[in-house]
């Protein structure tokens, strides 16, 4: 379960430059959490990141939530689909793009296959008979292949959350993606323009209890959040999510198990 | 209800024969843990086919299935982290009681996402000398829902029957997760386990979001 969309493809990286620079200006107000009042060691603006997720909870309560709850009770499962078909649709240049980077060539050739055939549509309908799955990626998934470290955590607003490794990889999916040159009518920048909101929409409303339950139930929703990420990035850089028979956590996290005792 | 006693009573029969024996060497530990979940799989598909929606009999029968097919003292343990040894006994066993408190409402929350699912038994493949992660697949059987992979981790140690010890949906660990969120609450408490005693209890008293 991810709590936030990645918000793959150029939709989602129009919000990323300005939520980059945004939290980046935010940040540079604050002073980082001293070590001693962290919930955890690897978020060093905790403080600030609290604030930042407290306004997203409130975006998410009076937008989000509404329309999500509203679109996956009015729009068909077969309309809901042919939108998740789209927005995944949007995201295979720059999954090319990275596997390429990253010596990943099969799924680099997956991903142009998918783009070409499926463009037939906008990527509305899946006229792929591959029943090999290409596997996102992106480039802070680059970034992460040439050992570049992840940073800090971040909270940004609307986005959610992000290293600074993935924020930027963010940023430059956006810049170099091919499809800011495709379509210059008013229609293609309209539903490029689109894709990002009703990439969120799309993402609440798939995960619309499973996030509900995080938000209203637990703990700790800003913690959960965060390690939530933590986990389903971490799957997503070390490819354990492509492979559906390994574990989805390190082994390291079990170590102290037995030492931990009484 | 004769008849549902009747049949609970068959299921915990029948369970508690097929249900693996100790784990005696390295070879059987694969099997051990991958016949532990097929049997828990169908005694909680037997559960659903009777279940008429009663909270009480959910929890009754959560409680049973935890108690039966997992390894609740290391799972308690294990999500308190660190801070397990700086409890006092008295907050171990009053964490230990709420814990599962927190975990069976959880489960039965979100039970009704149990109906209609059928499970297809996936890869097993062992970690280390102590776990074996059993694979699997929940499938919609009315195909509203995509399909979701579960990974059983269980704890396998010599000369003890296997335990479930964590469940990884969608390479999501549940157990790191709360174990993650409880550390946080203590450590933005200064250290204090009460204060996560204290935020349980909370929740537990609180009116409960339903979607």
């Amino acid at each position: 379960m991810k709590l936030y969309p990645e918000l793959d493809g150029i939709g989602a990286c129009r919000f990323a430059a300005g939520a980059l620079v945004t939290a980046l200006l935010a940040l540079a107000g604050c002073s980082s959490t001293p070590p001693v009042d962290r919930s955890d060691a690897r978020d060093r603006y905790e403080d600030a990141n609290r604030k930042v997720f407290a306004f997203n909870m409130g975006v998410d309560s009076y937008v989000l939530e509404p329309v999500a709850s509203g679109y996956r009770n009015t729009v068909p499962e077969g309309g809901r689909t042919a939108v998740d078909n789209h927005l995944r649709w949007a995201s295979m240049p720059s999954t090319a793009i990275n596997s390429t980077l990253q010596g990943k060539f099969e799924n680099a050739a997956l991903a142009s296959l998918n783009f070409l055939v499926n463009g037939l549509t906008l990527g509305f309908a899946d006229l792929s008979e591959d029943d090999q799955e290409v596997q996102r990626e992106d480039f802070g998934q680059t970034l992460a292949a040439y050992d570049v470290p992840e940073g800090s955590y971040l909270m940004v607003p609307v986005l959610g959350p992000r290293t600074t490794r993935s924020l930027t990889g963010n940023v430059v999916d956006f810049v170099m993606n091919p499809l800011q040159v495709f379509g210059t009518s008013s229609t293609a920048d309209a539903v490029r323009t689109a894709q990002a909101p009703v990439g969120a929409v799309s993402f609440r409303a798939s995960n619309f209890d499973a996030f509900n339950d995080v938000k209203y139930n637990s703990l700790d929703p800003y913690a959960r959040t965060r390690s939530v990420y933590y986990q389903t990035r971490r799957g997503l850089l070390e490819d354990r999510v492509a492979d559906r028979t390994g574990s989805a956590v390190s082994e390291d996290e079990f170590d102290s198990l037995f030492e931990e005792a009484n | 209800m004769i008849r549902r006693r009747f049949i609970a009573v068959a299921i915990a029969c029948a369970a508690f024969v097929s249900m693996p024996a100790a784990v005696a060497g390295a070879d059987d530990r694969q099997a051990a843990a991958s016949g532990l979940i097929d049997t828990m799989i169908a005694d909680l598909q037997a559960f659903l086919a009777t279940d008429t929606g009663d909270v009480e009999a959910r929890s009754a029968e959560i409680d049973r299935v935890l108690s039966t097919y997992f390894d609740m003292d290391t799972i308690t343990r294990f999500s308190a982290g660190q801070y397990w040894r700086a409890a006092n006994a008295e907050q171990k066993t009053e964490y230990g009681t709420l814990f599962r408190e927190v975990l069976c409402g959880t489960i039965v929350r979100n039970f009704d996402q149990l109906n209609g699912l059928a499970y297809t038994p996936g890869a097993i493949s062992a970690k280390g000398d102590k776990f074996v992660i059993v694979g699997g697949t929940f499938t919609d059987t009315a195909g509203a829902r995509p399909p979701v992979a579960v990974n059983w981790r269980v704890l396998t140690r010599e000369g003890q029957p296997p335990r479930v010890f964590d469940i990884e949906i969608e390479n999501l660990s549940l157990l790191v997760t709360q174990k993650q969120e409880n550390v946080a609450v203590i450590r933005k408490n200064r250290g204090q386990f009460g204060a996560l005693i204290e935020a349980m209890q909370a929740r537990l008293d609180a009116p409960l979001h339903s979607n």
